[in-house]
């Protein structure tokens, strides 16, 4: 990662404001570089008479002994930005080491070592330095390591709070649990995630370091044999330079390099922690995008369709090269049947999910394409419309992650908020209790909070979220990954019980091919965005024509019948940024002819059964 | 159970410890009290005899075994010893002060967090948005800014040029608990706890910013909106759980304010621990320092406490742990 590379990724607000902190800075470390060329008189010897005006001799006046107030500020720069990097640097390294250790470990280390660092914060900061400033003297390296023995503490709270969320984070627990090391967990996993508090708080460090020396030298405490800017603010104020108008050149030159300093500390600051954050990449608002819609009026869903999907196309980034997630694909999921669609991770089925839902974030789009409920075109809802539309008679079940349910909510009023979208207070908390109980919550566990409940309980709480305003669509996105066997068959078992009783009809997405046809009725295959073979479950099991389907089918061992080696499929998942003119699966198919890679084939077939391949065709 | 006698046992040995160093730490410094009230350079002006006469008036000639033993004797006696400086008993100088600042940084503490608290948010909420940066941009240089500079700023431009508030003091001298009184205090309250809550606000807002950020990538946050919360319910969420971690900083906040308030309060003459101090730093008053020094580390521990008590009511996932251990 170049810096070229992360200027780039910065927003225009962000590369204004780290522009400014630059320049901020540079003005500072310049003077400090040339204070010798810049100032003729020595700082803090007398080169004038006191209380001298500012003159062509003297650029900002003298102060009470005759000393050169243009050579103190600029000298200044040096003691500040020497104290400010060092004390920095020392505080945030002792401060992460304490937060990852104690976060990390745990037990009686964590609460020996944030007692330590309770005491250290609890200590008046200043009177602690203060005091130690007139035991070990007042030397600048006798005032950095004081500061920094006083600043680690609190970067060192602050991370260790971080730590203990980033421990409990669904991937950091799997990879302690397949055996990788604590200092491996710690670089790999923890510390990136820290990397924006690590950064923010290192330049917190090195400003507060920077105003605590101002201040210690400004209550003339200072180091002697150095003028800061903190010490000609001191002598400014003992000569009560404030009541007489010599402050416009004693009191406010130093005052605002101070800040020139610190705010450009900051603001470059800001910028690092930007930097560092990959969360950067996905958050935040983009240029708004404008909605696309086909000029004709949308068609209406055929009467025997819930939902119907025409042309949809969903697109990543609209600069000069966008990757398209969905390519023109058309779905039908009919009244009474639930749907599958299947396909590796990367085939799209996420983003054709998020699109139907309308939870599409920047930079993804939809460019084209339908999505009808009876008369109404999802996509032409907006986002507040389809908001209404979600969560009544459209829901949605997502991947089975720990944090789906809000930690601090216990899961009955979670799910009384769902209800409460459509009814009063008291009615939502009945119908909360009435779901529960539906999807198989002891009613004793109704109050838990989600951490209380095991990841099958979890899922419950979440599908009786989504019946609980009777929708007559539910989309599950992978409902059971993440799951142990015998709870995804638990699962599995209560979404066909709920599609039977609440005549429910489902879109179910999975990368598992078994478990989708264990109870779809039709089925889709996905392949790099588009669907490569659909149609009845029994039609394609029993004559599976796409080669990747034949693959897939290889790839799982069979529920039933004789036991066999399962085939992994050659080759990788393709980059849908690459993906060109021909069939996508061209690069991985066994069967693959010269045509496959200059023209992509159609879907052809008849409704029960369609394939869209250039070697097989439906028979 | 277990949890509160374990988060005791904590607190008891830290507090023992401020204690212990609040022993030493005055004792590390070179010199005496004798020699401040008569430099040893200045020879003649003080005999052998009366130097060892003051210092024995003070508890301070036996060994450092001795003066403990005395310390905390009189600890226990709840007599802090009487103040070198002014000779006045030190328990009544420092309680005297405790009230202004208390005050003081109370003050400051509610007013910076609900402050950074709120904007916090507010642009965490959306981040990179204009407004975001705008607050955040400001409120890096507001932060950024010396206490002691902003509060001789303040002190120049209201006091000094525009002449809106006094330029020290908490208090006019006259007459106590009248309305007028009140009405006094508290216009000289203004500008201490004004640069104290500007010194304050900016690292809430930051931490309150970045934990908001932190929060909406969450999972819930994505299901909230999958079950179709309007964006307003879905920032409730957000903030519920953004709160844990701001709760922490507001109360670390405390102990910070206190420490700026030693300059603060220099400044502007205002009548608290803090320049009673630093004025007692100068002056090598031990007993006052000790327990200027105690009581400050006091308040910054019970803000701890506080933090430790209340984050299982906030923080579910605390709660069960800590019951379980």
């Amino acid at each position: 990662m170049n810096v070229r590379s992360g200027w780039r990724r910065l927003t225009r607000p962000t590369r204004v404001v780290a522009a400014i902190g630059a320049l901020l800075l540079a003005m500072v470390i310049l003077a400090a570089v040339f204070a010798p060329l810049l100032a003729e008189h020595p700082p803090n010897r007398t080169s004038g008479a006191p209380y001298l005006r500012p003159s062509a001799e003297h650029w900002l006046g003298t102060d009470d002994l005759g000393r050169d107030l243009w050579a103190q500020l600029v000298h200044g720069a040096r003691v500040s930005l020497t104290v400010g990097l060092a004390a920095a640097v020392i505080a945030t390294v002792v401060g992460t080491t304490v937060a990852l250790v104690a976060g990390y470990r745990g037990g009686l280390i964590d609460a020996v070592l944030m007692r330590i660092t309770d005491l250290v914060l609890s200590l008046p900061f200043l009177v602690l330095v203060l005091v130690f400033a007139t035991f070990f003297g007042r030397g600048t390296t006798v005032t950095i390591v004081l500061i920094a023995g006083v600043l680690w503490a609190r970067p060192a709270r602050l991370l260790r709070s971080q730590v203990l969320k980033v421990r409990e984070l669904d991937h950091v627990v799997s990879a302690a649990t397949m055996g990788a090391t604590t200092p491996r967990i710690l670089a790999r996993h923890v510390l990136p995630r820290l990397a924006p508090l690590l950064s923010s708080q290192f330049v917190r460090a090195a400003s507060v370091a920077v105003v605590v020396q101002s201040g210690v030298a400004f209550l003339g405490l200072g180091d002697p044999g150095r003028v800061s800017w903190g010490a000609t603010l001191f002598f400014a104020n003992n000569a009560s330079a404030i009541l007489t108008d010599a402050w416009r050149w004693w009191i406010v030159p130093p005052g605002v390099a101070l800040c020139v300093l610190i705010v450009g500390l900051a603001f470059v600051g800001y910028a690092v922690e930007e930097w560092a954050d990959p969360r950067l990449r996905t958050g935040g608002p983009r240029p708004g995008v404008r909605r696309r819609l086909d000029p004709e009026p949308p068609r209406p869903a055929a009467e025997e369709a819930r939902l119907e999907i025409r042309g949809l196309t969903v697109r990543y980034g609209a600069g000069p090269d966008p990757v398209t997630a969905v390519d023109d694909i058309d779905l039908v999921v009919g009244r009474g049947r639930v749907l599958g669609v299947v396909g590796e991770s990367g085939s799209g089925k996420s983003s054709l999910v998020l699109a139907v839902t309308g939870m599409l974030r920047p930079p993804g789009q939809v460019v084209k394409g339908q999505i009808m409920m009876g008369d109404t075109d999802l996509r032409r809802l907006g986002r507040e419309g389809l908001t209404r539309r979600r969560g009544r008679d459209l829901a949605l079940v997502p991947q089975a992650a720990m944090g789906l349910l809000d930690p601090t909510v216990p899961v009955h009023d979670q799910v009384a908020e769902s209800a409460r979208l459509v009814r009063e207070r008291r009615p939502a908390a009945a119908r909360a209790t009435e779901v529960l109980d539906l999807v198989g919550i002891p009613t004793a566990r109704h109050r838990a909070f989600p951490h209380e409940l095991s990841g099958g309980m979890r899922q419950r709480v979440v599908i009786a979220m989504a019946i609980a305003n009777d929708p007559v669509l539910l989309i599950a996105d992978e409902p059971t990954t993440g799951l142990d066997v015998v709870t995804e068959a638990a699962i599995l078992r209560l979404l066909q019980r709920l599609r039977d009783d609440l005549d429910l009809d489902v879109l179910l997405i999975s990368h598992d091919l078994p478990l989708v046809t264990a109870i779809a009725d039709d089925l889709a295959i996905m392949y790099g965005g588009r669907i490569v073979e659909r149609g009845a479950v029994a039609a394609i099991l029993d004559h599976p024509e796409h080669p990747y389907t034949r693959t897939l089918l290889q790839a799982f061992p069979p529920l039933d019948g004789p036991r066999r080696l399962p085939q992994p499929i050659p080759g990788d998942a393709p980059d849908l940024a690459l993906v060109g003119a021909g069939c996508p699966f061209a690069g991985r198919c066994p069967e693959v002819v010269d045509v496959c890679r200059e023209q992509h084939p159609d879907l052809l077939g008849r409704d029960e059964h369609r394939v869209a391949c250039h070697v097989e065709s439906v028979s | 159970m277990r949890r509160s006698l374990r988060l005791a046992a904590q607190y008891v040995l830290v507090v023992v410890a401020a204690f212990v160093l609040n022993f030493g730490l005055p004792r590390l410094a070179p010199g005496d009290p004798a020699d401040y009230l008569a430099p040893p350079d200045s020879a003649g002006v003080l005999t052998e005899d009366e130097r060892r006469d003051i210092l024995s008036r003070y508890e301070l000639d036996g060994s450092t075994g001795e003066q403990f033993g005395a310390y905390v004797r009189n600890l226990g006696r709840g007599d802090l010893g009487v103040s070198i400086r002014t000779g006045e008993p030190v328990r009544d100088v420092v309680l005297d002060r405790l009230g202004w600042t208390l005050l003081l940084v109370g003050t400051a503490v509610v007013l910076a967090t609900a402050i950074g608290v709120t904007l916090g948010f507010a642009g965490g909420w959306r981040r990179g948005s204009k407004r975001d940066i705008g607050l955040l941009t400001t409120v890096l240089a507001v932060d950024a800014l010396p206490a002691f500079f902003v509060g001789l700023m303040l002190l120049l431009v209201f006091s000094v040029e525009l002449d809106w508030f006094p330029v020290y003091g908490a208090i006019s001298p006259g007459e106590l608990g009248s309305w007028a009184a009140m009405r006094d205090a508290a216009t000289r309250l203004v500008l201490p706890v004004a640069t104290l809550t500007l010194a304050g606000a900016g690292s809430t807002f930051l931490v309150a910013r970045s934990a908001m950020v932190t929060e909406l990538q969450e999972d819930y946050v994505f299901m909230a909106r999958a079950k179709g919360l309007t964006e307003r319910a879905v920032r409730r969420h957000a903030r519920r759980n953004a709160l844990l971690p701001v709760s922490t900083a507001a109360l670390l906040g405390f102990s910070t304010l206190i420490s700026a308030a030693t300059v603060v309060e220099s400044i502007f003459s205002y009548p608290g621990l803090g320049s009673l101090a630093f004025d007692s730093v100068v002056a090598r008053d031990y007993p006052v320092l000790q327990a200027v020094f105690v009581l400050l580390a006091l308040i910054a521990i019970a803000a701890n406490l506080l933090n430790d008590l209340l984050y299982p009511v906030f923080d579910p996932r605390v709660r069960a742990a800590g019951s379980a251990a």
